[in-house]
C-alpha cells in the first residue's frame, strides 16, 4: 500500500517537472524568436512572440495550482519538498523570462514602426552574441533541470559573468553611435533597454541552475560567491 | 555408463543381498523361516544405502543446477546422469539461442546506428529507450545518461511537444535545435504503443532555399528601381514638349539605366551558368599573355584615361579552366578597383607565380577601401559596402560572387586585403595543379595535349 502510494507519488512529481520543462521550452523559445524578429527585424515574427506570450503566464498559474495540490495530498518531505520548492520559484523565474522575450518583441515593433532598416547603422548584429550566450544558458539550466546535473548548473553560473561583461560592453558602443551619430539615439535607446532583457535572461537562467543545485545538495547558494559554491557542495 | 548398464547392476546388487541376505539369515537366525528374515534385512540395508547414495547425488546436481552450469553435470550413472545431461543440452541450447539472438539484435542496431537519419525509440510514457548516435547529436542528447529520461524534459521546442502529446503525426515538423541548425522531425507509433522519432539534419537545405528566395527578391528589387525610372522618362517623353538637347539628355540617361538592368541580366545569367555548369574541364588550357592582353585592352577601353592602368603579364604560364569564367572572374576585379577608384589614381594587375606552383592574378588599387568588417561579407550576392555609391558607378552586386564562384571552380580561392583610404588588393589564387608554367611565352591558343596527360605541378 505505503509502495503504491509513493509510486503514484513519483509519477505526479515527474508529471509536474515534464510540466515545467515544457513551459521552459515555451520561454526558451519565445527568447529565440525575439532575438530571430529583433536580427531581422521581422515584425510578423515580434507579434507571435507577444501573442504566445500569454500561454507562458497561463502555465505558471496551472502548475502553481498543481503544485499545492500535491503538497496539500501528499505532505512531502526532504528532497521531494525541495523539489516543489524549487519548482515554484523556477516557474516564476521562466514566467519572468517569458516577459523579457515579448519586452524586446515590442521594441522590435516600435523600431521598425520607427523605420529602422537593416541599412541604418545601429549595431543590431553586436546583440546576437549576448543573446546567443543568454539563451545558451537558458538551454543548459534547463537540460540541468531535466537531468538534475549539479556540474551542468555550476557551468551555468560559471558563464553568467560572461554574459555581464559582453553586456556592459554593448553599452560602450552603443554610447559611441549615440555620440557619433545623433539621430540614432532613439533607436540606440530602445537597444539598450533589449541588451537589458537579454542580459536579464541570463540572470533567470542563474536562477534557475541555482534552483537545481539546491534540490540535488539541498545548499541555498544564492548570493554566495562561485569559489564558496564550488567547495559547499563538494 | 548407459541406463540398461545400470538397471542390471541395481537388479545383481539386489540380488547379491538378498541371496547373501538369505543365506546368512537360514544360517545365523534361529527361525523356520529365518532366510526370509535375513533377506529382508539385506534388501532393507540396501535400499538405505542406495537412497543415501542417490539423496547426496541428487544433491550434487540440485548444486550444480543452482550454482555452476557452465561446468558439465557432476553426476556419471544412471537416470540422474540422464537427466543432469538433458538439462546441460537444454541449457547450452538455449544460451547459443540467445547469443544468436542478441548478436540479430546487435546486428540490426548497428545497422539503424549506420543510418544518415537519426532514429530514437520512446516507449509508451515517451521515455527514451534506445538513439543512435546522429539522434543523440541532432538532439543534443547522452546516448547513455539520457534514458529513461522523457523526451519532452530534453526536447522542448513548443511544436516537438505538441506533436508528442498528439502522439502522432502524419507530416514531418521542422523544429530549431542548439546551434542554430534545424531539423526535420517524424513520428512513427510502432508496437505496443512505443514510438519511433526519426529526426533529418535540414540546415543546409533550407539555408540554400532561403538563399534562393532572398535572391530572387533582391533581382526583382535592383531591376525595380531602373525600371521605374525607365517608365517616368516614357512617361516624361509622351506627355512634355521639349527641345532636341533635352531630349538628348533624356534619352542618354534612359539608355544608362538599360544599361543598368543590362548588366544586372548580364551577371545573373553568369553567375546561374556558373553554378549549374559541370566543374572547368582539366585538359583545355588557356594562355595568360593573351588573357592578360585583353584585359589590359578592355580596361583602357572602359576607363578612357581616366586611371592609371597597368598589366604586368609576369611569367608565362597556362591555365587548365575555362576561358570566359576566368575572363569575367578577372575583369570584374579589374573593373570594381577602376570604379572604387577616383580619377588619377592607378590600378595593376599582376599574374605571379609561387614558390608552390600556384598562380596569382592581382589586382591593386589606389581606391577608397573597404572597412574590415565587410570584408567578411563581401562575396555575399548583392552585399553592398555603400549601395548609392555602388549603384551610381554602375555595379550590380554580383561581381566578387561571380569571381568567388570562379575561383572555388577552379579549386582556388580569393584573397581581399584592405586599408580604408589607402586602396585594396584582390588575389584570385589557383592551385598548383592547373598551372603548366612552362608554355612558350607567344605560344597562340594551346592545342589540348593528349587526352590523359596530367598537368605538370
Amino acid at each position: 500500500m505505503d509502495k503504491h502510494l509513493s509510486t503514484q507519488f513519483d509519477t505526479e512529481l515527474s508529471t509536474v517537472s515534464t510540466r515545467v520543462l515544457e513551459m521552459g521550452g515555451l520561454a526558451e523559445s519565445q527568447v529565440n524568436r525575439a532575438v530571430y524578429a529583433l536580427t531581422h527585424l521581422n515584425g510578423e515574427v515580434a507579434s507571435e512572440v507577444l501573442h504566445d506570450e500569454d500561454r507562458i503566464n497561463r502555465m505558471e498559474v496551472e502548475i502553481d495550482g498543481e503544485l499545492s495540490t500535491i503538497i496539500a495530498r501528499r505532505q512531502p518531505t526532504a528532497r521531494d519538498l525541495r523539489l516543489l520548492i524549487a519548482i515554484s520559484k523556477t516557474i516564476g523565474n521562466l514566467e519572468r523570462v517569458g516577459d523579457e522575450a515579448a519586452r524586446i518583441a515590442r521594441t522590435v515593433q516600435r523600431l521598425i514602426n520607427a523605420g529602422v532598416s537593416s541599412r541604418m547603422r545601429v549595431p543590431i548584429d553586436d546583440l546576437s552574441y549576448e543573446s546567443t550566450l543568454a539563451t545558451e544558458s537558458l538551454r543548459r539550466a534547463l537540460d540541468a533541470f531535466a537531468r538534475l546535473d549539479v556540474n551542468q548548473a555550476l557551468q551555468v553560473l560559471r558563464r553568467d559573468n560572461e554574459i555581464d561583461v559582453e553586456f556592459e560592453g554593448l553599452m560602450r558602443k552603443l554610447v559611441t553611435y549615440m555620440m557619433e551619430d545623433p539621430r540614432t539615439i532613439t533607436a540606440s535607446i530602445d537597444l539598450v533597454f533589449v541588451a537589458k532583457a537579454i542580459e536579464r535572461v541570463g540572470d533567470h537562467a542563474k536562477n534557475l541552475a541555482e534552483q537545481i543545485i539546491y534540490i540535488v545538495k539541498g545548499a541555498d547558494i544564492r548570493h554566495t560567491p562561485l569559489d564558496d559554491v564550488e567547495s559547499a557542495i563538494k | 555408463m548407459n541406463l540398461s548398464l545400470w538397471l542390471a547392476v541395481r537388479a545383481l546388487l539386489l540380488a547379491v543381498c538378498g541371496g547373501a541376505g538369505a543365506f546368512f539369515g537360514r544360517r545365523y537366525i534361529d527361525h523356520p523361516d529365518g532366510w526370509i528374515h535375513g533377506a529382508a534385512i539385506g534388501l532393507a540395508a540396501l535400499s538405505v544405502t542406495l537412497l543415501l547414495f542417490d539423496t547426496l547425488r541428487m544433491r550434487a546436481l540440485a548444486r550444480w543446477l543452482v550454482t555452476d552450469t557452465a561446468r558439465p553435470a557432476p553426476v556419471h550413472t544412471g537416470p540422474l546422469a540422464e537427466l543432469g545431461y538433458r538439462i546441460d543440452r537444454a541449457l547450452k541450447a538455449r544460451e547459443a539461442m540467445t547469443a544468436s539472438e542478441q548478436d540479430r539484435i546487435a546486428q540490426f542496431l548497428s545497422a539503424i546506428e549506420a543510418s544518415p537519419n537519426g532514429v530514437l525509440l520512446l516507449n509508451a510514457a515517451d521515455r527514451i529507450q534506445w538513439m543512435n548516435r546522429v539522434s543523440a547529436e541532432h538532439f543534443g542528447l547522452d546516448p547513455q545518461r539520457d534514458l529513461e529520461q522523457s523526451i519532452t524534459n530534453l526536447v522542448r521546442a513548443p511544436a516537438f511537444v505538441t506533436m508528442m502529446r498528439a502522439g502522432q503525426h502524419r507530416e514531418p515538423i521542422v523544429i530549431p535545435v542548439p546551434g542554430g541548425r534545424s531539423l526535420s522531425v517524424q513520428l512513427r507509433p510502432y508496437g505496443d504503443g512505443m514510438k519511433l522519432l526519426l529526426s533529418q539534419d535540414i540546415t543546409e537545405r533550407e539555408r540554400n532555399e532561403s538563399m534562393r528566395r532572398e535572391f530572387v527578391a533582391n533581382v526583382s528589387h535592383e531591376l525595380r528601381s531602373p525600371l521605374t525610372v525607365l517608365m517616368g522618362f516614357i512617361e516624361t517623353l509622351s506627355d512634355v514638349e521639349m527641345d532636341a538637347a533635352e531630349r538628348a539628355r533624356i534619352y542618354a540617361l534612359m539608355s544608362q539605366q538599360g544599361q543598368r538592368m543590362l548588366s544586372l541580366v548580364t551577371d545573373s545569367l553568369t553567375l546561374a551558368q556558373i553554378e549549374g555548369s559541370s566543374r572547368p574541364r582539366v585538359d583545355t588550357w588557356i594562355d595568360v599573355g593573351g588573357l592578360l592582353e585583353r584585359i589590359g585592352s578592355d580596361a583602357r577601353a572602359f576607363d578612357q584615361g581616366r586611371h592609371v592602368v597597368t598589366v604586368e603579364a609576369g611569367p608565362p604560364a597556362r591555365i587548365s579552366g575555362t576561358e570566359s569564367e576566368l575572363y569575367s572572374a578577372v575583369w570584374n576585379l579589374v573593373s570594381n578597383a577602376l570604379r572604387y577608384t577616383p580619377d588619377g589614381g592607378a590600378v595593376s594587375v599582376r599574374w605571379r607565380l609561387e614558390p608552390g606552383g600556384r598562380g596569382e592574378f592581382s589586382v591593386t588599387d589606389t581606391g577608397i577601401g573597404i572597412r574590415r568588417e565587410h570584408l567578411p561579407r563581401l562575396t555575399e550576392r548583392f552585399y553592398r559596402v555603400d549601395s548609392g555609391r555602388s549603384r551610381e558607378t554602375g555595379g550590380t552586386g554580383l561581381g566578387l560572387s561571380i569571381v568567388k564562384h570562379v575561383a572555388q571552380r577552379h579549386g582556388g580561392e580569393l584573397r581581399v586585403e584592405s586599408e580604408p583610404g589607402k586602396g585594396s588588393t584582390f588575389t584570385l589564387v589557383l592551385p598548383a595543379s592547373r598551372i603548366d608554367a612552362d608554355a612558350a611565352p607567344t605560344a597562340p591558343p594551346a592545342p589540348a595535349p593528349p587526352a590523359g596527360s596530367r598537368p605538370r605541378r
